[in-house]
């Protein structure tokens, strides 16, 4: 089972299931047959699900079921799962691995490759830790804990993450009845302030509106309503004292061809101490690359490298550290630790807990809780594209905002 | 060096390659390949009215493959460089023989004129993908098409000159014509058909080479182009840069036009371009769309066309040979890419 979905949007459950083993009657298509496949599979795992159902108009839990269901129809004596909860709510993961942990009972093998250290002692009986393309540990579960397995991850032990300091509450960011975005992924009258020292966390499962808020955000789609910066809607136009990290390193952040020195002023470009008149300074850029090289640890040979022979945990590491070159006021971060070692993510986290303490107002979208639960001062849970809770210190409580995550009140 | 000699192993590997390929061809159809080349390195390089005609070619195709060049470095596959071309040549042609001024006034403005011409014609492609996401690589194409119709219609008819017997505008008049190259020592190359152009055409390459390495606007075009999204989120108005691209991809094919008119045929006629603005393509893909290998691959597919008439002439290989030629070349390139992007999954 891949970790993003390999499903056809526009076919039903029951097409999705049984695509390239459909059974036939001469040329056609067994369509009684194939479907009452899929109820038997239903039923005999316990997954609810229509089998006349068009997959793209389903919850994305449910179509995490399709995908699974797919699997089984192969009836396998081995299950290999990737990454199977990034986009699933907390009580939707305990369904999934409630299925899954029938099938191991059943005598299938099954292999899970997640980051989510909780479903790793949750759920398994055996682990082993991989470090660039080795084992470099094996536990029994029931032996070993979280802080165990990340220490292995790391080769040592975690980094610590910066101390919060009290920083002051003047108004940085302030949304207004926004509405944006198109069709599954919209956000509608949207209202809610980021203080200067202040690192709000917008709780949610992937696909509620954490995109179009973010798109809004950066400019990149129309909206109505009002984004302002200390009051002025063109302060956030000019991206002058902000940065962004966007959700996808590949394609919306960084050139994979260009050089640390050339990413390191991608979106900045334009900034009075890059632009000279009509020229790039290139000596500002490569100053600007080498102290993002030097605060954010990014290991490469030099700063001409192509970013495209960096690991991923280094590309992340060098955008995040673009988008805090300079004490921007305002730091957008989308999913700022997305698929990096937890070495890598502790080293970001503390980063943006320092610019907090130097009064930046920051903006963390992530779908992992335990991100948010790390590094907000407030957290705002969204769910089909509105702000459904909003906690702030000692009112931070896991199971409701994990309640509120899957939508249940 | 390293950069150097990986930047040389490509297309020369592939030129070393595409001659093999043709030597095979040429021995099949019973001509020895040596009396083959001979008679085209003859008639490129040997001696000073080759080397000129050689260099006469190399501008011809120079300014339309800069054109292209950057076209390509922005992301946008202008395949309408002949039609840009020839636009540039009719504009500059059909002002040039009605306007009389002092040269340093009117070949400038005739070289103005060209960019105009071009910049219009690549213009309306940009537009056209700005406005609507028309796909550039179809309007440029059809564009083409639109240009020689349209300047085959115009010589034929309302500017066609009443002295000439075929479609042609009525000459430029004389100072309205590009000066000869300098006098090199004691070569002197006022008896060819070799203009300072040439160095119009270097000179182009070199700021387009300042341009995309120095500039803000060029670091925002090859944004544009290697990721297009990126650059979007870098604050890059994508609409605005796809119709400045084109407009000035065209212009630089349409100046090409205008330094023909001007250079060699000192009027406008569609016989202008025998396809420089298509071969033009091979050649910008060839120099790696970096301005100045761009010249090198230039000067390389000016020897065949310069050359290849010598070769039917002296040697009975007709001069579709060199076509095939310059085929291989881009095909053996194209191979070479394929398999470095299986090698490494990165494309060269």
């Amino acid at each position: 089972m891949h970790q993003h979905f390999e499903l056809v949007g526009r076919l039903r459950v029951w097409q999705n299931i049984m695509l390239g083993r459909e059974p036939r009657k001469g040329m056609l298509v067994d369509v009684d047959r194939a479907r009452s496949r899929v109820a038997e599979l239903a039923e005999r795992n316990g997954l609810a699900i229509d089998p006349d159902a068009l997959v793209e108009e389903l919850p994305i839990g449910v179509q995490q079921r399709v995908e699974l269901m797919r699997e089984l129809e192969r009836e396998p004596s081995v299950l290999l799962l990737d990454e199977p909860t990034a986009a699933l709510a907390p009580a939707e993961i305990a369904t999934l691995f409630a299925t899954v942990v029938q099938l191991a009972k059943r005598g299938t093998a099954i292999l899970v490759v997640t980051h989510k250290l909780q479903e790793v002692i949750d759920y398994t009986n055996r682990v082993s830790v991989m470090r660039h393309g080795k084992i470099v540990a094996r536990y029994l579960t029931t032996q070993t804990s979280t802080d165990e397995i990340a220490r292995a991850m790391v080769g040592g032990e975690l980094p610590q993450v910066a101390q919060r300091e009290t920083t002051g509450t003047q108004r940085c960011l302030s949304v207004r009845d926004l509405t944006a975005g198109t069709d599954t992924t919209t956000v509608s009258d949207l209202s809610f302030e980021v203080s200067a020292g202040e690192i709000v966390g917008i709780a949610g499962v992937e696909g509620n509106g954490q995109t179009a808020l973010a798109d809004a955000i950066a400019g990149m789609i129309p909206y109505t309503g009002a984004i302002e910066l200390d009051g002025s809607a063109e302060a956030l136009k000019r991206r002058e004292n902000v940065g962004i990290v966007p959700q996808d390193r590949h394609h919306e952040g960084l050139v994979l061809n260009w050089s640390i020195v050339e990413n390191a002023i991608l979106g900045r470009q334009n900034l009075p101490g890059i632009r000279k008149g009509a020229l790039t300074d290139w000596n500002a850029a490569r100053v600007d690359a080498e102290a993002i090289i030097e605060r954010f640890d990014v290991r490469a040979a030099s700063p001409d490298v192509p970013v495209r022979t960096l690991s991923g945990g280094n590309q992340q590491k060098l955008l995040v550290g673009r988008a805090l070159l300079g004490d921007p006021r305002f730091v957008l971060a989308y999913q700022p630790t997305r698929g990096i070692d937890v070495g890598a993510a502790a080293l970001v986290q503390s980063r943006l807990i320092e610019a907090r303490n130097r009064g930046c107002a920051i903006l963390l979208i992530s779908f992992e809780l335990d991100e948010i639960l790390a590094l907000a001062d407030r957290v705002l849970v969204m769910f089909r594209g509105k702000i459904t809770g909003s906690f702030s210190g000692a009112e931070i409580d896991r199971g409701k905002i994990g309640r509120l995550m899957a939508g249940i009140t | 060096m390293r950069a150097v000699l990986r930047a040389l192993a490509g297309p020369a590997g592939a030129l070393v390659l595409a001659f093999v390929l043709a030597a095979v061809a040429m021995l099949i159809a019973g001509v020895s390949p040596l009396d083959g080349f001979g008679a085209l390195f003859q008639g490129s390089l040997g001696g000073r009215r080759p080397i000129a005609e050689t260099l006469v070619q190399t501008t011809a195709l120079l300014f339309p493959a800069l054109g292209v060049s950057l076209a390509f470095r922005a992301g946008l596959f202008n395949i309408g460089a002949e039609g840009q071309l020839l636009i540039g040549g009719l504009l500059a042609g059909a002002v040039g023989a009605h306007f009389a001024g002092p040269g340093w006034l009117v070949i400038p403005l005739l070289l103005l004129l060209g960019m105009v011409g071009g910049g219009i014609w690549g213009g309306i492609a940009g537009w056209l993908r700005a406005r609507f996401n028309a796909s550039e690589i179809i309007s440029t194409l059809m564009l083409n098409f639109i240009a020689l119709s349209l300047a085959g219609y115009l010589v034929a008819g309302p500017l066609k000159s009443p002295l000439a017997s075929g479609a042609e505008t009525a000459p430029l008049l004389t100072n309205g014509w590009l000066p000869a190259f300098p006098t090199l020592g004691s070569l002197s190359f006022g008896d060819t058909r070799l203009t300072i152009s040439i160095l119009i055409a270097i000179a182009t390459a070199m700021v387009l080479s300042f341009v995309f390495t120095r500039t803000v606007f060029g670091y925002e075009l090859r944004a544009a182009g290697e990721a297009p999204e990126a650059a979007r989120r870098s604050g890059i108005n994508m609409q605005r840069m796809t119709l400045i691209a084109l407009a000035l991809s065209g212009a630089v094919a349409g100046l090409g036009g205008a330094a023909i008119v001007t250079g060699v045929l000192h009027r406008f006629n569609t016989q202008l371009s025998p396809g420089y603005g298509y071969t033009a393509i091979a050649v910008a893909l060839v120099g790696d769309l970096n301005p100045l290998w761009v010249c090198v691959a230039a000067f390389g597919f000016g020897i065949l066309e310069a050359g290849g008439l010598a070769m039917q002439a002296n040697a009975g290989v007709p001069k579709d040979a060199i076509h095939v030629i310059e085929g291989l070349i881009v095909l053996v390139l194209a191979a070479r890419r394929y398999f470095a992007t299986r090698a490494t999954g990165a494309p060269v």
